[in-house]
This record gives C-alpha cells, sequence and structure tokens, in this order.
C-alpha cells in the first residue's frame, strides 16, 4: 500500500504541475492562412467594422475584432492571444519592453467629445480649457459659476452641481483627454498628470464608454468625455471648446482635420504624433482634443503576411470609410511614417 | 509490491483484484482532489507575493497607510482602498445579519408552509443572480435611485450625522455597500434557515410548554442554538463582501480619496484590481496592484481563520454549558 501511496502522490503532484503550467504548454492555434483576429480599444470599431466586410471582399482575409478596450488589447497582444491589438494611447516604455518585439502604427484619427446633461437647456455648451481643467479639478462645482457664464451668458444655465465623469478603467480616450488637461493647465500637469488613467481630484468614475455615457445620461449636471463616433452613435450632446485661436469649435472632421495641419512635415516616431491643444496657426476651426488610434503588431508571427497586407489597406483605402463616422483620413506624413512600420513586420 | 502478488488464500483472485483496483482508483482521485486544491492554494499566494515582491521592495509596510493612488507619478498607496473595502463589507454585514436572521425565523418559524417553500427559493435565487447583471442594475436603476430618493431622505433626518453628509451622488460608498448587503443576504440567510430548522423540536416545544411566548422561544433557545452557526454563516457572507470585484466596481464611483461622509465615490482592494488592472501603464503599477492583491488575500485568510476559531470557541462553550 505504500507504493500505491507513493504512486498517487507522484501523480498528484505530476497533476499539479500540470495545471500551475497548462497554459504555457497549451497547443499553439491552429494555422488558417486567411483570419486575423484582433482586440483592443472601443474607439476605432465603428471604423474596423466597415472594414471587415470590405478587406474580406479585397483579399480573402477574415478579420475578427474585439472591442474589449485598450487595456485588455495591449495585454491580449503582449500575451499573442490576438494576431494584432488596438489602442487609443500609445505605449508606454515598460509595456513596449513587455510586447517584446511589437511596432505600433498609428491608423485612424479622430476626436474626443465632451458630453454632458443639461436638461432644459437649448444652446450648446462653449467650454474654455479653463473651465473645464477646473471642473475636473473640482474648483468649478457649479453650472451657475461665472466662469461659465461668461461665454454661455444667453443659455440661462441652472444652479445645478456639476458632476465631472470619468474612466475607472484604463483608457487611451482618458490619455488623451488628461493629455489635453495637462497642456491647457499646469495645476492639472502637477496634481494628476497625463496617462490612461489619473488620480481624479473630483467627480466619479465609470467603466467603459458605455459605463460613463450611463452615467451622464442619468445624472442632471453631468459631464464627460468619449470618443465623437460614440457620442454619435448614441445622440448625446457634445459641447464646443475653445481653441488657441479663441474661436470655439466642434469635434467635426474639419476641426481635426486642423489641429493635424500643424504637425511636422516629416514624422519619426510616434512621440511626434501629439495633436492636443494645437497652435494658433493650426487655424481658427481646429478642435484642440483630437488623437490618433494606434494599432499594434508583433514584427514576426506567422501570419504577418496577411497582417501586412490588412494593415497597409487599413492606413490606406480603409481612411475612405472614415468620413461618415466622423474619422479624419490620416495626413500624408503619417501615412508615410505608417508605411515605414509596417515594413517592420517581417513575414 | 503488495498489490501484484497474489494473494494464496483468495479463492477468486481476478474479481479481488478488480475490487483492489477501484479502491486504489478511488483512494487517489480523492487524494489528487484534496492535494491539488491546498497545492493551488499555495502556488496562488505565492505567486501573488512574488509579483508584488518589487512593489513591497519599493513601498514596504508604508504602503499600507498611503493614501494616493496616482499611476502617472508612481505614487502608490492602499489606504483608501482598504478603508472602502473595510466600511463597505462592514455595512453590508450590519444590514445583512439582522435581515438573514429575520428571513431565516420568518421561513422556519412564522410561515406557514404554502408560504415559506415559495419564498424561500426566491431568496435563494436572489443568490443566482450574476453579480454583473446586479452591477448593470446598481448603474442604471438603483444608484440614481439611492441620489435622487434615499440620501435626501437620510441626510433630511440625519444630516448632523457627518457620515450623511454631502452631496448625494449615484455611485459611492452607500450604493456598493447596499449592492453588497443584496448580495450576501442569500447565503446569510440560506445557512440561518438551515440552523434554524435544525433547532431540536422539543427544546422549542419544551419552552414553549413552559410558558413563554413564541418570540420567548426564539430568543432564548432558537437563537442562542444557532449562534455558533450564524456567526459562521456572517464570516462567510464577509468573505464574499471582500472579495466582490464586478458589481462594485460598477457602483462605486471609483473615488480617490477617504471621506467622512458615505456619499462619494469610494474604492475597494477588489475594485481597483479589476478596474485597473488590464492596460496598467507601468510594471511598479502591475506590481503595486499585486500588493492590493496580497493585501486583500491575508484579510479574507485573516478572516476565515477567525470565523473558525469563533465557531470552535462557540461549540465548546455549548458543549461545556450542556453537557
Amino acid at each position: 500500500m505504500k507504493v500505491v501511496l507513493g504512486l498517487s502522490l507522484v501523480v498528484t503532484s505530476v497533476v499539479a504541475i500540470a495545471f500551475t503550467v497548462g497554459t504555457a504548454t497549451a497547443a499553439p492555434a491552429e494555422k488558417q492562412d486567411t483570419s486575423l483576429t484582433g482586440a483592443g480599444a472601443t474607439f476605432p470599431y465603428p471604423l474596423i467594422s466597415k472594414w471587415i466586410p470590405a478587406v474580406g471582399s479585397a483579399y480573402g482575409i477574415n478579420v475578427n475584432y474585439s472591442p474589449i478596450g485598450s487595456g485588455g488589447g495591449i495585454a491580449a497582444i503582449t500575451a499573442r492571444t490576438v494576431d494584432f491589438g488596438a489602442s487609443d494611447a500609445p505605449l508606454s516604455k515598460d509595456q513596449l519592453d513587455a510586447c517584446k518585439g511589437c511596432v505600433v502604427i498609428p491608423w485612424a484619427l479622430s476626436a474626443i467629445s465632451i458630453p454632458y446633461n443639461l436638461p432644459g437647456i437649448k444652446c450648446v455648451l462653449r467650454l474654455t480649457p479653463n473651465v473645464l481643467s477646473r471642473i475636473y479639478l473640482g474648483e468649478i462645482t457649479n453650472w451657475n459659476d461665472p466662469n461659465i457664464a461668461k461665454n454661455n451668458g444667453t443659455c440661462g444655465l441652472p444652479d445645478l452641481k456639476i458632476t465631472p465623469v470619468y474612466r475607472s478603467d484604463n483608457s487611451g480616450s482618458t490619455y488623451a483627454f488628461t493629455d489635453y488637461l495637462s497642456n491647457v493647465s499646469g495645476t492639472w500637469k502637477s496634481k494628476a498628470g497625463t496617462g490612461v488613467n489619473a488620480q481624479w481630484p473630483a467627480g466619479v468614475g465609470a467603466r467603459g464608454s458605455s459605463g460613463v455615457a450611463g452615467v451622464v445620461t442619468k445624472t442632471p449636471g453631468a459631464l464627460t468625455y468619449v470618443d465623437i463616433a460614440y457620442s454619435l452613435q448614441n445622440k448625446l450632446r457634445v459641447g464646443w471648446v475653445l481653441n488657441k485661436s479663441g474661436k470655439f469649435t466642434s469635434p467635426g472632421l474639419r476641426g481635426i482635420q486642423a489641429s493635424a495641419s500643424v504637425l511636422p512635415k516629416k514624422i519619426t516616431s510616434f512621440d511626434q504624433l501629439k495633436l492636443v491643444d494645437p497652435p494658433k496657426n493650426a487655424g481658427a476651426l481646429a478642435y484642440p482634443i483630437s488623437t490618433f488610434t494606434y494599432v499594434i503588431a508583433p514584427t514576426s508571427a506567422s501570419k504577418s503576411a496577411d497582417l501586412r497586407k490588412f494593415i497597409y489597406w487599413a492606413v490606406t483605402r480603409g481612411q475612405t470609410y472614415g468620413k461618415p463616422l466622423l474619422f479624419q483620413p490620416l495626413p500624408l506624413q503619417v501615412q508615410a511614417f505608417a508605411f515605414r512600420e509596417i515594413k517592420k513586420i517581417k513575414s | 509490491m503488495s498489490i501484484i502478488t497474489p494473494d494464496p488464500v483468495a479463492p477468486d483472485a481476478i474479481e479481488r483484484h478488480g475490487i483492489r483496483l477501484g479502491d486504489v482508483l478511488f483512494k487517489g482521485v480523492a487524494l489528487v482532489a484534496a492535494v491539488g486544491v491546498a497545492a493551488i492554494l499555495g502556488l496562488l499566494a505565492y505567486k501573488v507575493f512574488a509579483l508584488a515582491w518589487p512593489a513591497m521592495q519599493e513601498y514596504g509596510f508604508s504602503f499600507i497607510w498611503t493614501e494616493g493612488w496616482n499611476p502617472n507619478a508612481n505614487v502608490y498607496g492602499a489606504l483608501v482602498f482598504i478603508y472602502g473595502t473595510v466600511v463597505t463589507a462592514f455595512i453590508a454585514l450590519l444590514l445583512a445579519t439582522p435581515l438573514s436572521i429575520a428571513i431565516a425565523l420568518f421561513l422556519t418559524e412564522i410561515a406557514p408552509r404554502r408560504l415559506a417553500a415559495p419564498v424561500a427559493t426566491m431568496v435563494e435565487l436572489l443568490a443566482a443572480i450574476p453579480s454583473v447583471v446586479l452591477g448593470l442594475w446598481g448603474i442604471l436603476v438603483f444608484g440614481p435611485w439611492v441620489a435622487q430618493h434615499l440620501e435626501p431622505w437620510l441626510q433630511s433626518w440625519f444630516g448632523f450625522l457627518p457620515i450623511f453628509s454631502g452631496d448625494p451622488s449615484q455611485a459611492g460608498m452607500l450604493p456598493a455597500a447596499l449592492v453588497l448587503t443584496i448580495m450576501i443576504i442569500p447565503i446569510t440567510s440560506a445557512i440561518c434557515r438551515e440552523l434554524f430548522s435544525r433547532v431540536p423540536r422539543d427544546l422549542s416545544d419544551g419552552s414553549l410548554a413552559l410558558g413563554s411566548t413564541r418570540w420567548e422561544a426564539i430568543r432564548r433557545v432558537a437563537i442562542p442554538y444557532a449562534a455558533p452557526g450564524i456567526s459562521a454563516a456572517v464570516l462567510l457572507g464577509l468573505g464574499r463582501a471582500f472579495g466582490e470585484a464586478i458589481a462594485v466596481t460598477q457602483v462605486i464611483g471609483s473615488g480617490n480619496t477617504i471621506n467622512r461622509s458615505l456619499f462619494p465615490p469610494a474604492d475597494t482592494l477588489a475594485s481597483r484590481i479589476a478596474s485597473t488592472y488590464q492596460g496598467a501603464s507601468s510594471d511598479l503599477e502591475v506590481n503595486s496592484l499585486l500588493y492590493l492583491g496580497a493585501i486583500l488575500l491575508v484579510i479574507s485568510l485573516v478572516t476565515n481563520v477567525s470565523a473558525q476559531v469563533i465557531v470552535n470557541r462557540f461549540q465548546k462553550a455549548r458543549r461545556m454549558s450542556t453537557g
């Protein structure tokens, strides 16, 4: 019997070890040359869902995309459980190191809108950078504040508490928005900074674009930030934001295009792809909270050839599908940068 | 070698062998199951602590009492989340314990059998609601109701208490604690019902025969008899309240500060891990999140062990008094 016990102990430990290392030795995904799986940001999802049938008929590549959020996309491509990831925020140094041989390629361009819930107010809310940052810092707390009234004098804004709403999960939209706030407010920069999340000094957090939009629609006096395609789909009322030329602008295609007009003539790294708070020479139309969104691809993988084809198609032909969804086609120098990065994907 | 050597006395060696194989297999499977669970727990704890180690080295124990979580300045501290975890769980237990005991007593002592069975099923079905659905209900229905009706009402009557001061908010400590209450009631009430149904009939009958009222019989006989079990049920509920992540994340509002009031957004250990682990921007943030996980693990283990100790002590005391 001792032998039996010994034997079963061996079996047990083998099973226990198998449990713990099981994930690492899982069988590789089956090879199917005509399909690509991706996961990541919700921001480009409306555009990608237009791309999927088109790229399917052009190349016979069957693309699947799960909009699980930028953070999830980065985690998935780092673990190589998908063929490509997507993120609205460029990868941090630690994230790039962890991803081991990944390229980050800009593949869409759009804007972050500021939806709000002010029942009975007919006119469009006009927001200055000062007001927006001080709302999120918790310094302006009521809609009847004189700083807001200065630019919305005739609207008759109510005596109502302002509830700024932010994303509780890590998000590329948060990155673009906090980048903007850090640019326009020194206090914000030192207190909270730029990142996919922050130590929010005021307001309420909610999970995902749908979460923040849900809180805004349920809370009179709330405002938040979410990509313009989402606001459009869900018919949220969005505010106009003051740019450096002293004009209040809406998050439309011309506003995004004007913001992108001041990018350097040659792009060599994605650090140069900052669009928030563009200088005065961007023009009167420039909407100040625009952002690129990125695809993350491994430089070597079994499906590299298809992946290159797909991403190349996305940054060229794919751009023409964007306008109805308020995605501005990539500027030429950004497209050229994307081409150079695509070349790094070895097949 | 004993298994292969045929027993010379056995008349039917093949049959004996078959039976022995079954025994051996059963023993093996049972052992694998038992040792496997223990091994997984051990390995899991090891992995959590190993991944949290860089943050432990960086911040030491001061992490536990540091208030602040700023991923953009690499400032991490657990105090806000420990506070949120303890306060939400405490409120949830404070509300769920008397309610669960009342539900259980109603079902075993008061309600007619025809009513008791469907009500018991309904209460248990409450446990079958996925927490993410409960969380959605929290966002869309319950949170706004709390902000528009419950919190203003609390403020108008008990506004002098600092815990009910400030502006009502649809996401915060109070709605999270109430959602947790709803989640632990089915667990604790089901156990309490089981306990009360096992109170020996002759004990309560005897108490009634001696002239006590029904309430006195419940208070003097049923509750003392079930007390150790009730305390275990409460601690089981506490474990649930500590660890719940998704529903809490959806209604607590991911706050970054400690407030005296229960209205503003707060956060718990489990909910902060659930909401920010994916896509954490630096390695140190990942390590710090696992440090939070290690703290949660320790808190949960301590409550479970103390539950065992309390139950044992109660049982010993009862044996002393009855025997």
